[in-house]
């Protein structure tokens, strides 16, 4: 299970289902229907999109339905944000290997 | 074409030439992100294992020895650029680094730009002060 926005937008199928999203929110059934895929199918991958913040989930009744999080002043930074957490620990991974660095150095002298 | 970035500056307790080899020299980049061929060479194409996003072809665009170094990444997903400044500085260097061509002609990128309109600036400007001690 991806658990970074890589390992979200990597699969071809999501990114056709934030394709299709950008017309307006749209319920699982409506989404399986649209790419010939079983609601499980399309479940699973709109949780991906949910968990790394692309989406919204919203339930109308029995229905789920699944808007963009890219739609308002407000959901604006939403979208930057799983790339933004996402280089912040690849530079916080960065800095402690410098510092790692330094003390290997400092034991080999 | 209407692209964005994402912006993180950091200071560095080191000098500019231990930070640059952790960006050129596959090994070390192994260590804090991902396994790739990568070179600092203009011109040079190399993947980086992304995990669960695949192989993602990179190609160098800019180098300048320990100030500078950038190249494209994730062609035909992103088709975006990664650039890696190195500043010296009193206390080491100053990593300032931007995921730029985050841009509408991505599938990803597409949707997310619609209905931005002027949210824009203000979210860079927020970016821009994101910066660890």
């Amino acid at each position: 299970m991806p658990t970074d926005i890589f390992g979200a937008l990597a699969n071809p199928v999501r990114r056709r289902l934030l394709d299709a999203l950008r017309a307006g929110p749209e319920s699982t059934s409506r989404l399986a229907a649209m790419f010939e895929l079983g609601r499980p199918a399309v479940s699973e991958h709109l949780a991906v999109l949910r968990d790394v913040g692309l989406v919204r989930e919203e339930r109308r009744g029995r229905h789920r339905f699944y808007h963009l999080r890219a739609d308002g002043l407000a959901e604006v930074d939403t979208w930057l944000r799983p790339f933004e957490h996402y280089w912040t620990q690849r530079l916080d991974a960065l800095a402690d290997l410098a510092d790692l660095l330094d003390e290997e150095t400092s034991r080999d002298d | 074409m209407t692209t964005e970035s994402i912006r993180i500056d950091r200071l560095l307790p080191h000098p500019p030439a231990r930070v640059w080899r952790l960006l050129v020299e596959p090994d070390l980049h192994a260590r804090w992100w991902v396994a790739g061929d990568v070179q600092p060479v203009v011109g040079h194409r190399f993947t980086l294992d992304m995990g669960g996003f695949g192989p993602q072809t990179c190609e160098v665009l800019r180098v300048e020895h320990e100030r500078l170094f950038a190249y494209t990444f994730a062609e035909g997903v992103l088709d975006s650029v990664l650039t890696w400044r190195l500043e010296p500085h009193e206390d080491g260097t100053l990593l300032r680094f931007e995921h730029s061509g985050l841009d509408l002609a991505t599938p990803a990128g597409r949707q997310a730009f619609e209905g931005m309109g002027r949210g824009w600036p203000a979210v860079i400007g927020r970016l821009e002060t994101v910066a660890a001690p």
